[in-house]
Formats: structure tokens, sequence, C-alpha cells
């Protein structure tokens, strides 16, 4: 009795400890450039005998848009949010709508995702992609793609929208047989967000730079209602949150460190 | 059995006060106040490792070209600063800094100056600081209000300049003990030198009243405002300049 007693009390300062420690009041630990916008997918990985996914942004990044895969492929926005099974991959969907051992637009053939059944010799090929917690050697080396681009400061460490813009990436946004040809749309000017606070500088949104590689269905109708300005209200701690702008902003776009990219209209003096 | 959980429970509480005595970190002489000596893999590979003056550096340059515009991190020895990343324009190489142009750059006949194993201070870098403002504590300089009367100018940035920021919300912060009265924030006097997020929402979140475990204690520690005001900025000797009504 007394053994459970002491027993209890002792589980019960650690998990004191544990809460205490939740929050500390120091700065975090930011991703390194090759790290950021990895995104770790264990769904059902484990199931199957095999170390999670590891996905990287940076790469897919230089040659597809964000809509192509997160609506026309429907990839959830939140790690572990789609749960693909090897099944759905091996009919074409999700990761197999590309990479399905065919010849691409350019005539690279993209190694086939996952099958129903395997041989050893497949297992260089299934660790392309499930290869947390090991040691493979990728086709592509992040030092050597990010060294072609415009250089800035945080996330990646590369200038996405400078690399585009100047034609260093020429985005996809169109897959055979999956999307359907959607017209130009005419692009909107740019427009201020109100700051909640006083002093803060207010924000300058530019659709236009978004609309490069989101298309409208990114955000809109599920993350921003989007038909009229104003029906969405947020702050800046449901963003840090990951919603709405954090919604791609803290782990994929640039980060939220950058404020002043965002909010970068001079206050006027009072 | 009463006797058991009472006898536990003592002991929590005993624990929880030991830990909680108001030692203040014993401070540098003035000149070494601020000044870091980073050996994350210097001494592993033969090399003295580097001395860096924040009172030298903040002279000249505000904390957000360092610490947020060329990433180095707050914690001495977390920032994965390379010979070869500064060469090739990082840390402390950025265009603008110690690029060879600017300042001395990493060449031959400079590498002592930085690999000097030592936090003692150059005589001309002690006395540029004579004409300063005086304060009690730290480097006995009021840097506050050095910058208020234009006596330094700091860069505030290098590349990407800071949109005009007028915020200057005053935080009445409540002390956790009775008698002692409530902590003055400036936002202005901060804005003045870090960038929002040197703080926000790592180290304080920005939504008022929502940051847990924000105490003294733990200030004491080296989190919250002690991740700056017990190695840098002015240390917590200096109760008063925080709790104004402090006796």
């Amino acid at each position: 009795m007394k053994k459970t007693i002491l027993l209890g009390m002792f589980i019960l300062l650690c998990v004191a400890v544990t809460v205490g420690l939740a929050q500390t009041g120091v700065k975090k630990k930011r991703p390194l450039p090759y790290e950021y916008g990895r995104v770790v997918m264990n769904g059902l990985s484990g199931q199957a005998g095999l170390p999670a996914v590891e996905f990287d942004h940076w790469l897919h990044r230089t040659r597809f848009t964000c809509r192509l895969c997160h609506v026309d492929l429907a990839f959830a926005m939140k790690a572990g949010g789609t749960n693909v099974r090897a099944v759905d991959n091996a009919k074409g969907f999700y990761c197999g709508a590309c990479h399905n051992g065919k010849k691409d637009g350019t005539g690279k053939r993209l190694f086939e995702s996952c099958a129903v059944t395997y041989t050893r010799e497949d297992l260089h090929r299934c660790e392309q992609c499930h290869s947390r917690g090991r040691t493979v050697k990728r086709e592509y080396d992040f030092d050597a793609v990010s060294g072609r681009f415009p250089k800035e400061r945080f996330g990646n460490g590369i200038n996405w929208e400078k690399a585009e813009a100047d034609g260093l990436i020429k985005l996809v946004d169109e897959l055979p047989g999956v999307s359907i040809h959607r017209q130009p749309m005419k692009v909107q000017k740019d427009f201020t967000i109100a700051a909640e606070n006083k002093g803060i500088p207010e924000i300058i949104f530019s659709h236009k730079k978004h609309t490069v590689w989101n298309g409208c269905e990114v955000c809109h109708p599920e993350i921003f209602i989007g038909v009229k300005r104003g029906a969405t209200k947020y702050s800046m701690v449901e963003i840090y949150n990951g919603k709405f702008c954090g919604a791609c902003h803290g782990s994929v776009a640039f980060p939220l460190l950058d404020c002043q990219r965002c909010h970068s209209k001079p206050v006027q003096p009072a | 059995m009463k006797q058991v959980l009472l006898a536990a429970l003592l002991l929590v509480v005993a624990a929880g006060t030991a830990n909680s005595q108001w030692d203040l970190p014993r401070n540098l002489p003035p000149e070494e106040y601020g000044t870091v000596l980073i050996d994350r893999t210097s001494a592993q590979n033969t090399v003295v490792p580097v001395v860096f003056s924040h009172i030298v550096h903040r002279r000249k340059h505000t904390c957000r070209v360092c610490h947020f515009e060329i990433e180095f991190n707050f914690k001495t020895n977390t920032t994965e600063i390379t010979e070869a990343a500064s060469r090739g324009g990082k840390f402390c190489g950025t265009a603008g800094c110690h690029d060879g142009r600017t300042v001395f750059g990493h060449d031959k006949p400079n590498c002592e100056r930085c690999h000097r194993g030592t936090r003692a201070a150059d005589k001309k870098d002690i006395d540029a600081l004579t004409a300063l403002p005086k304060s009690r504590f730290g480097n006995g300089v009021n840097w506050v209000k050095a910058l208020e009367k234009g006596l330094i100018k700091p860069l505030t940035h290098l590349t990407m300049p800071q949109t005009d920021l007028s915020f200057d919300k005053r935080l009445l912060l409540e002390a956790e003990w009775n008698n002692i009265p409530p902590a003055l924030f400036p936002h202005r006097e901060h804005v003045a030198w870090l960038d929002c997020n040197n703080c926000h929402p790592d180290i304080f979140n920005i939504k008022k009243k929502t940051t847990k475990h924000f105490s003294m204690v733990r200030i004491l520690k080296g989190e919250f405002c002690g991740v700056c005001h017990l190695t840098v900025a002015f240390p917590m000797d200096d109760c008063k300049r925080c709790h104004p009504k402090i006796r």
C-alpha cells in the first residue's frame, strides 16, 4: 500500500515536471534549411514494417505548384491528414499519380511508388521515400538544388517567389488525366489588411503572388471563406497555431519569423 | 499512512523552495559583461575559441541585425557557424560585416582578432564606453539612453529595412508576491533594438496573460526576460529598472 502511494506521488511529480516544461520561455530550435518543409508521414508505414515516409517540399516545389498536389491530388495540408495507403498509390492516386514508373512530361522516368507485392530488390526503391531514421543516398542533393536559386533568409534559404518570377523554375500546374484546364483569371490588385494592434504596420496582401502557386482552391473556401472581404476573422495567435496564413507560413512557405514581410505598410504618423 | 503522505508532500514542498532561492548569477566585470566565448567546434579542431564582444558590436548594430537578419541564435554554441559558412558570406562573413571590405575578413593576419580565447577587452573598446551614459550594473552603460540621445547610431538592418514600428504598448506585469510592486514593460525601448520575432511567440506569447510559468524563478534561470537580461542586456541586480516602485 505504502509503495503504491509513493509510486503514485512519484508519477504525479513526473507529470507536474513534464507539464511545467511544456512551455519554456526560451527560443525554439529552428529547422535547418534542408529540414524546413520536411513532412514525416507515418500513417500506415509501421504496419507494413517500413520506416515512416519523409517528404521534402523543397524538391517537389521546384517543379510543381502547391495546388497540383493539395487540390488535384487531394493531399491534406496537415502531415498524416491523408493517410495514404500503398494500394492507393499502386492504383495511381496520391504519390502514384506521378510516381508510376512511366515517363513524365520532361521525358524523365519517375520511380514507381508502392506496389502490392515486393521483392528484396525493391527495397532500394521503397527507401527513396520510406527513409525516416535511415541513411539513404538520394537522387537530389539540397545544396546542389538550392545553389541554383536566389538566396533568402529563413525557411529553406531560397527565395521561391523570385526563383519562379525569374523563370528559374517552371511550375507544372496540370497533370493530364487528373487536372482540368482552367482559364487564367484577372489578377486583383494588392490590398491592405489592418493589424489588430495600433502601431503595428498593416499587412499588404498580394493575390498575384499567392495564385501562382495556389490557384484559388488551396485557400478558398476552407481556410478563408473569401466570399466577401472581412468575412473571415482571425488573429495572430490563431495563425501561430497553424490556422489561416499559418496553414502554410510556418511549415512550408516562408516562416512567420519574417513579421515585416507581411506587415510591410509603413505606419502613418498619428 | 497519512504520515507517509504528509512526509512525501513536505519533501516535495521543501525541494520546491530550495529551488527558488534568490541567487543572482555572479556578474562578470563591466568590460567583460556580454562577451561570449564561442567554442562549438574550435577546441575540437585545435583552434582557439572565438571571442565575441557585445559591447563592441552593439554600438554599431542593433540586436536585430545579427539575431534576426543573420540568424544567430541567442544561446551560445547553438548556431552552426563554420569557417566555410562565414567565408561563404554567412554569419560573421555576411556582406556588410566581416566580408573583408566593410570590416576585416577571414584572411590570414586576421584570425587572432577573433580566435583569441579570452574575454579580456581591448583598451580602446573600454575607452569608447566612457562617453556613454552610466548605469550601475552590467557594462556600466545605459544603452537605452545612449540610443535615445543619439550618442550611438547602430544600424537597424543590412538588407531588409525595418518598417517603421511605432508600437508602444506598455504592459503592467503583476508580481507573483503581494509585497512586490508590478513590473513595467515598455515595448518602445525594446523595439528600438529588437525584431518582434526575437521575443514572439517563442519566448512570450502575443496574447496577454497567456504566457505560462512566467515567474521570477524561471527568469533567473535564463528563461523569458532572462534570455537577454542576465548575460547581455542590463542584469537583474537592477530590480528598480523593471519594478520601478520597489523599495
